[in-house]
């Protein structure tokens, strides 16, 4: 009986000086989000007298080799940012701190349910979304307006995107160089899957540990190098090389453009403020059926390393930074909130700026999404440092005219088959 | 106990060499063995190495990646060597001519190689852009309208990338070749006039000649070099597109530290290493042939 006391002052004490001086690390990919971060990472600290919060964020080509450096180091940040490309493989290798026990006693109903899913591996809750995004089609009003056409609907086919794309691709001076292209497309994951997914195409097996594509797959790839190499409607990527990928479409050099979400900031500020411009879903493909096509969305995680000695103030950290306690402008353009309040409020929206549909982002997340991310996904995929390889590689290739698409799916499959086996 | 007096006056200079030695031996040296014994284990980063035996080393020769590795290294070297030297060489021999305004060329042509790899390198994207660049506007100037894609046309990009390796580089090799140039004597280049020889003749008959020997060294420096290139790869190309200049330094890079394969990747040294060693061993022997003593 009289140890008790004494423990128990002593396990105060010991939370005492813990709360005193903890430094919790957490690093990031997104610069521009940091800087919005920073308030609320301030809140963070200011809320909880003694920790420290030491942030690092770089672009995501440098943030995944550091990142895996530290990993191997055994000296991961506390808490770091994971995207749904990559939990599998981080799971695996055992880097991830099990959130199960942490998240006891926390109403998790409040957030998107299709996000949490891929933090979810083997059964356990290893990474937390804060947002989710989904590639959408941006086109530009004031295009198609001088075209004389409409706006991509909710009906669009293949075919009359194809259309689209021919009437308003324009060599205005008669040049024989192209002044305004119907559309954009390299062999980005953002710029393409979402086509192959909508047209029902898989590029993994069913286990998802192989790279075999089916007949929508091959079907979706060839329809996009028919409008680069055939219908001429879209550039070579390489006559692109030189411009940054995000800014052809906010610059005016092309009518259409598939990517993420989120560049809908990178479209507000590039553009000019003049520009009308919107965004569409991609149109459902010729070989799926309503319930075959599947929309392509995802979540930007939060992990805790699994040998984190502040597990408990992470996890703190981590529902400060996705909870309710933001608001819907730290979420740029199209970055949905996990939580789903912020989300689908009138405030999120914004519609005082372009574009003037963003509730289609939230339509297209509750369709029946599919990711096609795998383990090593980055190097088959060609992602971030691996960008210049693998399928993006080899998909460049067949957009710049050099090789048959046939061929490159034999090389990319061949290459991404010996990288699932690592 | 109290050392001999002379065992401590040998000791001080050992106390202060110390840091330099435990950084060498453990930093240098003792990775050197480490990354041997690796090439032989199957290591993944994150679990512990396995030994694999020479799968490695069988693999690299195996896979077609590797092989690509392979030639465009290869390729790299041929282009790299010739263009470094040969563009050294001419401007150590303009600047020796005693041009006016020497002092501010020699500084002139030296800079590139002082300046910051990743900073100029942003400017030669910023030259190679297939549109809006600076170069293929100059060649439309001049009427060629070919318009390459500098850097996402895997038949130009390792040109590039030479390009620009070489324009940072001669500036090096030339202050090396006019120090051996400023040895040769005057007398040599007057008697020959005297005798009528011409410029051509001069050039070939007494500066290559006596200059051989500074000649020797930079291409000794200039081929190795040649298989190490990193920074310019790294900041123009991502040895991109689809492994066009991806070469073996940048492979070791790539194998080490985004595939974490360490196994692989140094194997992957220790194959370069070897290569290195052949190169350096047949310009020694070819050295007798044409180096004047």
């Amino acid at each position: 009986m009289k140890t008790f006391p004494l423990a128990l002052t002593l396990s105060v004490a010991a939370a005492a000086a813990q709360a005193q001086d903890v430094t919790l690390s957490y690093m990031m990919w997104d610069p521009s989000q940091l800087e919005i971060e920073q308030a609320t990472i301030a809140a963070f600290e200011e809320a909880n007298p003694g920790v420290t919060v030491e942030v690092q964020a770089m672009p995501p080509s440098d943030y995944w080799p550091k990142l895996s450096a530290l990993a191997a180091a055994g000296d991961l940040p506390d808490v770091f940012a994971m995207s749904s490309g990559f939990v599998d493989g981080w799971a695996a290798a055992g880097n991830l701190a099990d959130l199960g026990p942490l998240t006891e006693g926390t109403d998790l109903s409040v957030y998107y349910e299709g996000a949490m899913a891929p933090g979810t591996v083997g059964g356990a809750m290893v990474a937390f979304p804060q947002n989710w995004v989904a590639p959408v089609l941006y086109y530009n009003r004031d295009m198609f307006d001088a075209a004389g056409i409409a706006y991509p609907s909710a009906d669009w086919t293949w075919d009359d995107f194809r259309d689209a794309a021919a009437a308003l691709t324009l060599d205005n001076d008669n040049d024989g160089t192209v002044d305004q292209w119907g559309y954009w497309v390299y062999g980005r994951y953002a710029h393409v899957d979402t086509w192959v997914f909508r047209n029902g195409g898989r590029y993994l097996n069913e286990d998802g540990n192989r790279l075999a594509l089916n007949d929508a797959a091959v079907n979706a790839l060839g329809f996009l190098a028919s409008l680069v190499l055939e219908d001429k409607v879209a550039p070579m990527p390489q006559e692109m090389e030189g411009i940054r990928q995000q800014d052809v479409f906010p610059l005016g050099m092309a009518a259409m453009w598939v990517d993420g979400s989120w560049n809908i900031a990178n479209v507000r500020s590039v553009a000019d403020p003049e520009m009308n411009w919107g965004i569409a879903q991609v149109p459902m493909g010729p070989d799926a059926t309503e319930e075959t096509a599947a929309a392509y969305a995802w979540a930007d995680m939060m992990a805790i390393a699994a040998n984190s000695e502040h597990q408990d103030m992470a996890w703190k950290f981590i529902q400060h930074m996705v909870g309710e306690g933001r608001s819907a402008s730290d979420f740029l353009g199209g970055k949905v909130p996990a939580f789903r309040a912020i989300a689908e409020s009138e405030a999120w929206l914004e519609r005082d700026q372009k574009p003037d549909n963003k509730e289609l982002i939230l339509e297209i997340g509750a369709q029946n999404v599919y990711t096609g991310f795998s383990k090593n996904w980055s190097a088959w995929r060609g992602y971030a440092a691996e960008g210049t390889g693998g399928m993006n590689g080899e998909l460049d290739e067949v957009f710049n005219g050099r090789k048959p698409l046939n061929e490159a799916i034999e090389a990319f499959t061949a290459y991404g088959n010996e990288v699932l086996a690592r | 106990m109290k050392l001999p007096r002379y065992t401590r006056a040998h000791l001080w200079p050992l106390a202060f060499l110390a840091p330099t030695i435990v950084g060498l031996l453990v930093f240098r040296l003792l990775p050197i063995f480490w990354s041997f014994g690796l090439s032989f284990a199957d290591w993944q980063i994150f679990d512990a190495p396995s030994f694999a035996g020479l799968d490695n080393y069988v693999g690299l020769f195996t896979s077609p990646t590797t092989l690509k590795v392979f030639r465009v290294s290869a390729l790299f070297t041929l282009l790299y060597v010739p263009g470094a030297v040969g563009l050294a060489l001419a401007l150590a021999v303009i600047l020796n001519s005693g041009l006016k305004g020497m002092a501010f060329f020699r500084g002139a042509f030296f800079l590139p190689y002082i300046t910051s790899v990743v900073a100029v390198t942003l400017v030669w994207r910023w030259i190679f852009a297939t549109r809006f660049g600076l170069l293929n506007n100059a060649l439309d100037w001049i009427g060629i309208e070919a318009n390459p894609a500098w850097l996402a046309d895997p038949g130009f990009a390792l040109p590039a990338v030479v390009i620009v390796s070489v324009w940072r580089d001669a500036g090096f090799y030339m202050l090396l070749l006019l120090a051996g140039l400023q040895t040769i004597n005057d007398e040599y280049y007057e008697a020959a006039k005297v005798d009528g020889a011409n410029a051509w003749q001069r050039f070939r008959k007494i500066t290559v000649p006596l200059l051989s020997r500074s000649l020797f060294f930079v291409l000794i420096v200039a081929l190795i070099k040649s298989t190490q290139t990193f920074e310019i790869t790294y900041a123009l190309t991502e040895g991109g597109p689809n492994g066009a200049t991806t070469t073996l330094a940048f492979a070791i890079y790539h194998r080490a530290f985004i595939d974490f394969e360490m196994g692989q990747a140094a194997a992957l040294s220790y194959v370069l290493c070897v290569v290195l060693g052949l190169l350096t061993l047949l310009n020694f022997h070819f050295r007798r042939r044409w180096v004047h003593e």
